[in-house]
């Protein structure tokens, strides 16, 4: 009796430090294990499939993990906790300064210059999208997606305002919206997403607005911001645009309920799918022109995590996706706007009327600096905006507060 | 040496449970609790030689935020008028249930425990197309007898009885059956005693029910509000704090200063304001419940 209870404690211990142990022995690596991919957004899932070409052609073994949006910022923070992450990960072009700064990224800048990986060189890439992969004097990222934003209006219901081929100032966008939001009680004239920071940050650059670093946060009381921001609270205070959640955006756009919003290039093959009924009734355009007619540089990049012990095979991967020729397939199968240049001499980018705009659109966009705080001053702006067009708040008040507001950001 | 196993075994009984208590409750407690007294961020998560020690900057700071301030006040008004009204609901459903165990009654009681075991997303989402303003359900339906449109997401007050009325239909079933399995296991000669004596409905409700009931209410009383006092999921998948901050609670604050703004100092310190909150009211209700005896 007394020797099977001493066997079964006995047993309970070695059980014990198995799973202990089995818990501790995770960082084996040998070079049969796949390199791991983070990619992120709709395009992520995708890539799985995509990747199998560069599997063959280099013989490199890939994990593909796609990763949506909403939850990617979430998880990179985790990796950062850890301090294990992907070999590969995607991130979104505002992030380099935030994760940059915590030392996220591997330095990518001697690589960039080396002869080894030619499609790293940064002169391949349009310079609006390069420019936000670089923190503190070293290159973290490299360009993998460019994303800009547009005008998308119905055809047929702006010919009835008057402006057949669009509206292309911001004066007439708002008298072609008066027009269309007379049509009822339920017809809006533009549609505004609202939890956008892009959307305001845009308005302020067609007006002339820039920020500058040195100035801080006297950059929000340039009196050309304010004209931004009393332009974005005049679409609601005209009830030009609806407040209210409404209609999801393609069903709006498709029955008319909202005849111009602003998106970026996956919306093109969204509305197709969607809402194949208005075939031939849309079309898009550059913004709106104010002083300018600035978009915002947006897209995603690609970047090695700092302790990937597979340097070399991730940015033979990195490598890969930049080739010009890989660009133009992948924008076939995920309808990706390619960073390489080269790749818009192809003729399934040159020969597409809708996308000919996004390339015009491309040559007249802006990104905000590379800096850690963007983030926070972007989801202030939004809190800010919130305070004027909910809260009643008078335009010069609350960006005075936000002004403040910034100053703390910048100071922390 | 049987008495040395004598007097180990108990601990090795209870050791794996301690063991599992300590690395995932009393470990990140009480290093959220070291946290909250430092400056930690992003950068400070990568790299602890730049994380330092502020004292007691980080409580000062969220007592002086509005949005803070805010949130407290939302998470009261979420527990103040969400507790009491679950737990009559979830209770009367009990006591209707309990009235037969026929295949209607069993069906019924099926119905009202499937909100808590669907998806918060699915739920979000047909939710959201009833709460909407200009074309959702609710408000067409009240448009049919005439009464004005209901901004039920679109007004910060309107908005947190919105969310308490999703939390409210989401969190009756679970208790309804803690409420059912304590019903039924009330000895029948009791309401026979009762009967005898001449009481009648009420007087047996209140005299036989009430009291054979009060452990369970008690159970649900403190699960309720430690539940309802971190109320997190509603908001989060269907406002997002708005509008206007409106439906920010304190368990959003945290999770929104900590993992969209990286201030983990500053969210570690409102969580232990949080903890500290429900420690605190946990502790009152136990101490009523004595001196109740």
């Amino acid at each position: 009796m007394k020797k099977i209870k001493w066997i079964m404690i006995a047993s309970l211990l070695v059980c014990f430090a198995f799973i202990m142990t089995a818990c501790g022995s995770n960082s084996a690596s040998s070079s049969e294990e796949p390199l791991k991919i983070w990619a992120m957004g709709a395009e992520g899932q995708k890539l799985k499939e995509f990747a199998k070409n560069f599997e063959e052609e280099h013989g490199i073994k890939t994990d593909v993990l796609a990763v949506p949006w909403g939850d990617a910022h979430d998880k990179i923070l985790t990796a950062v906790a850890a301090g294990e992450g992907p070999d590969v990960l995607q991130i979104g072009n505002t992030w380099v300064a935030e994760f940059g700064e915590a030392g996220t990224f591997l330095d990518l800048t001697e690589y960039v210059e080396s002869e080894e990986y030619p499609n790293l060189n940064q002169d391949n890439f349009f310079p609006s999208s390069t420019q936000t992969t670089v923190y503190n004097d070293k290159v973290l990222a490299v360009p993998y997606i460019i994303d800009t934003r547009v005008l998308f209006y119905r055809t047929d219901l702006l010919e009835q305002a008057g402006y057949p081929d669009g509206p292309a100032t911001w004066d007439e966008t708002l008298d072609a919206a008066r027009t269309l939001a007379a049509r009822g009680p339920d017809k809006n004239g533009f549609e505004i997403d609202q939890g956008s920071h892009h959307i305001p940050m845009m308005f302020a650059w067609e007006h002339g607005w820039d920020y500058d670093i040195s100035k801080g946060a006297e950059n929000f009381a340039d009196p050309k911001f304010k004209q931004a921001m009393e332009l974005y609270h005049q679409l609601f205070d005209e009830d030009l645009a609806q407040l209210e959640a409404g209609k999801e955006t393609v069903q709006a756009f498709a029955d008319g309920t909202n005849p111009m919003f602003i998106s970026g290039p996956y919306m093109v093959n969204t509305i197709k799918e969607q809402a194949p009924e208005i075939e031939g009734k849309w079309n898009v355009k550059v913004m709106p022109k104010a002083e300018t007619s600035n978009s915002i540089a947006g897209g995603s990049h690609f970047s090695v995590f700092h302790s990937s012990e597979r340097v070399e095979d991730a940015l033979t991967f990195i490598n890969y996706m930049a080739d010009p020729e890989t660009q133009v397939e992948w924008y076939k199968e995920a309808f990706t706007l390619p960073t390489v240049k080269a790749a818009w001499e192809d003729p399934a980018l040159k020969n597409d009327p809708m996308i000919k705009v996004f390339g015009e659109q491309i040559e007249m966009t802006k990104a905000f600096p590379v800096m850690a705080e963007y983030e926070f001053m972007a989801k202030e702006l939004l809190k800010t905006l919130e305070q004027i067009n909910r809260g009643g708040k008078s335009v010069d008040e609350a960006l005075a507060e936000y002004q403040k507001e910034v100053e703390k950001i910048l100071s922390e | 040496m049987s008495r040395l196993i004598f007097k180990i075994s108990p601990f090795i009984f209870i050791g794996p449970a301690i063991l599992l208590l300590f690395i995932f409750s009393i470990i990140p407690i009480v290093m959220s609790l070291i946290i909250s007294f430092t400056d930690m961020d992003l950068v400070g998560l990568a790299n602890w030689s730049k994380v330092s020690f502020i004292g007691f900057d980080n409580f000062g700071r969220l007592f002086n935020d509005p949005i803070f301030l805010k949130s407290i006040v939302n998470t009261l008004m979420y527990v103040g008028i969400g507790v009491p009204i679950v737990i009559c609901l979830s209770l009367g459903i009990a006591l209707l249930l309990n009235y037969s165990t026929s295949a209607l009654f069993s069906g019924f009681r099926a119905i009202y425990y499937m909100p808590s075991i669907t998806n918060i997303v699915a739920v979000a989402i047909i939710w959201g197309f009833l709460y909407n303003q200009e074309y959702g359900l609710f408000n067409y339906l009240l448009s049919l007898i005439d009464i004005e449109k209901v901004p039920w997401l679109e007004d910060p007050f309107v908005a947190k009885l919105s969310l308490i009325l999703l939390a409210v239909w989401k969190g009756i079933g679970v208790d309804m059956i803690i409420f059912l399995a304590a019903l039924q296991s009330i000895p029948k000669m009791y309401y026979e005693a009762a009967d005898i004596d001449g009481a009648n409905r009420w007087q047996k409700f209140k005299y036989v029910t009430l009291p054979s009931l009060s452990f369970a209410i008690f159970f649900v009383v403190v699960t309720k509000l430690i539940g309802w006092l971190q109320f997190f999921e509603e908001p989060f998948v269907m406002t997002g704090g708005g509008p206007l901050d409106g439906t920010v609670s304190m368990a959003l604050f945290i999770y929104q200063e900590g993992f969209e703004y990286s201030r983990f100092g500053y969210a570690s310190a409102a969580s232990f304001v949080l903890f500290a909150v429900i420690i605190g009211i946990t502790l009152v209700q136990f101490t009523l419940r004595k001196s109740d005896k």
